[in-house]
């Protein structure tokens, strides 16, 4: 699903901000990343959503060498993954129903396909009560889900997420953990940076080390 | 996990992805959205279908912010209202001055002086020569009383003038051309001179020409005021536009996040620039109108004080179409160019 071939990231041509990274993510893997802040991870996703361009190596997704996109092909390989931020990015002045619509109303989907569509994914993340609310009214933990309900609301077959449990306690970052794995069990493909160590090792899954932009380890639960 | 086996089940229907046809055919898609678009008919209607959908409800949506901020946003309608004021009065004033254009050529004509010893039998035949120049469209003698009349009462010498013992005026002959052209009215002229018994051919051209210049003149400023004011209706929208794009940047950015493209993002202010165009015409047309009010009174009173008749022209139902039509692509414009040179600058984070 996703390939990295002697991937290299500079910015502002000094700074390395990634180097010499290979690796395969199988189709329906679930993949954690990890390493200490400001080890590549969020470049990493960020050259995976085509937000910036490997400065050296290729990033190949589905078959594709994503650096090839023209621009205006770019929003249609987007809506293709679903994107969890740590910072949520919801609109503010929108209830949580229609920040959950946002990508359906983009694609143009149907009204009433699309209500039905964000009720299942609300109903899915146990918001649904909620849809009418806005994200202000919600605790951290319920943005977070409000986020990745919004990012699967489309179905899409890769599914990222940056720091998803950043700021929560380690109950709510256990039932997040738990959602993403329920969707990496219906196919998704799921790609999560973390830094809670203690957390994704409790999971069992494929583990992605950066250090320093470089990868330095890959492999089962440490 | 708060969430029950039942609605996971559904979600899990819902979210079945294939695990094949996952994201490569959808990423072909996007390589050639028309190719897919053109072999599957009801795709490209359906498309069709949001497409209509996300314009209404941009439209509205945009209207609807509108109203929302009414005082500033009737402030920047005011400031396009007054751009487009001044060269559309302008323009009307213009209009009306050609009206007067049209009875200047009327009032284009040649007078042709017979010389001293031709008496009333001569004059007719030479009235029969000149009419039978091509480019004369009627004739008037004037008698040398009759001449002697006007010059008095032009002039107001009737004393002076009785004093003459006989009438030192010839006979003339008003002449109209088919043709006002300046060019034109000189040839006819010289032919004329050259007939036996025609001692003078006057032209007055100097004063139609003159007044014609000053109208053209006055054309070309209100072109050029026209396309000034059109920058600055321009600029009003755009700078009104680009704090908007600012203001909601942060949604901009969370849009192309999740692969809106520039057009979807464009839209709603698309929309919001053509919105403050049309009411900023619609605003200029209540400021025309109550201008024309104001001035409708000293300007008929000065028109009577020289024996005319004269009010000032109103826009008609063209003319506000147009005015309208204009200031509505301008606000859209003024937008298109904001939005589209903010776009460059905005990334998604």
């Amino acid at each position: 699903m996703i390939a990295f071939e002697h991937v290299g990231k500079r910015y502002g041509g000094r700074f390395e901000a990634l180097a010499h990274l290979n690796f395969r993510v199988a189709r329906g893997e679930m993949v954690f990343l990890t390493g200490h802040s400001g080890a590549g991870k969020s470049s990493l996703l960020r050259l995976v959503m085509r937000l910036e361009k490997p400065s050296r190596g290729r990033v190949v997704v589905a078959g594709h060498d994503i650096a090839q996109l023209h621009a205006s092909q770019v929003p249609f390989y987007r809506r293709q993954i679903g994107v969890v931020f740590q910072d949520h990015q919801l609109l503010f002045d929108r209830s949580i129903f229609h920040n959950v619509s946002l990508p359906l109303e983009i694609q143009g989907v149907e009204p009433r396909e699309a209500a039905r569509r964000v009720r299942a994914a609300l109903d899915k993340v146990g918001l649904l009560h909620r849809e009418k609310a806005l994200p202000i009214e919600l605790s951290g933990g319920e943005q977070q889900r409000v986020g990745i309900a919004r990012a699967v609301v489309n179905k899409p077959a890769l599914l990222l997420a940056d720091e998803p449990t950043g700021n929560l306690d380690p109950q709510l970052s256990a039932d997040i953990m738990a959602l993403f794995e329920d969707f990496n069990r219906i196919g998704t493909t799921v790609m999560i940076a973390s830094h809670d160590l203690a957390l994704i090792a409790r999971l069992r899954h494929r583990i992605l080390r950066l250090s320093d932009g470089r990868l330095v380890a890959d492999g089962g639960a440490v | 996990m708060r969430s029950s086996a039942t609605p996971k089940r559904r979600q899990g229907a819902a979210l079945k992805t294939p695990h094949k046809a996952a994201v490569k055919p959808a990423v072909e898609k996007a390589q050639a959205p028309q190719r897919g678009a053109r072999s599957q008919q009801t795709r490209f209607s359906s498309r069709l279908r949001a497409w209509g959908r996300h314009h209404r409800s941009m439209g509205w949506d945009s209207f609807q912010r509108l109203i929302r901020y009414p005082l500033g946003n009737l402030l920047t309608m005011l400031a396009i209202a007054i751009a487009l004021v001044l060269p559309a009065a302008l323009w009307l004033t213009l209009d009306s001055a050609r009206l007067l254009d049209a009875e200047l050529d009327e009032s284009a004509t040649l007078t042709v002086y017979l010389e001293l010893s031709a008496d009333d039998a001569q004059s007719l035949r030479i009235e029969e020569a000149v009419n039978a120049e091509p480019d004369v469209l009627e004739t008037q003698l004037i008698s040398a009383e009759q001449g002697m009349a006007e010059f008095q009462q032009s002039l107001g010498l009737d004393d002076a003038l009785a004093g003459l013992e006989s009438n030192p005026l010839p006979i003339s002959m008003v002449v109209r051309p088919e043709s006002v052209d300046p060019v034109a009215m000189q040839q006819l002229a010289t032919r004329l001179e050259a007939l036996a018994g025609v001692d003078e051919v006057r032209l007055d051209l100097a004063w139609v020409e003159r007044l014609r210049n000053l109208a053209e003149l006055g054309r070309r400023v209100a072109l050029a005021l026209g396309v000034l004011f059109g920058l600055g209706v321009l600029l009003v929208v755009g700078n009104t536009i680009r704090l908007s794009v600012e203001s909601r940047r942060r949604e901009i950015e969370v849009v192309m996040l999740i692969g809106a493209t520039h057009a979807f993002v464009r839209r709603p202010f698309l929309y919001s620039g053509a919105w403050y165009g049309l009411g900023g015409g619609l605003l200029a047309l209540g400021l025309l109108d109550l201008g024309n009010h104001w001035l409708s009174l000293p300007v008929s009173a000065l028109a009577a004080s020289y024996g005319a008749s004269f009010s000032l022209p109103q826009l008609d139902v063209t003319g506000s179409t147009i005015l309208l039509s204009c200031s509505t692509l301008l606000g859209w414009l003024g937008a298109w160019l904001a939005v589209t040179r903010h776009l460059s600058s905005i990334r998604p984070r």
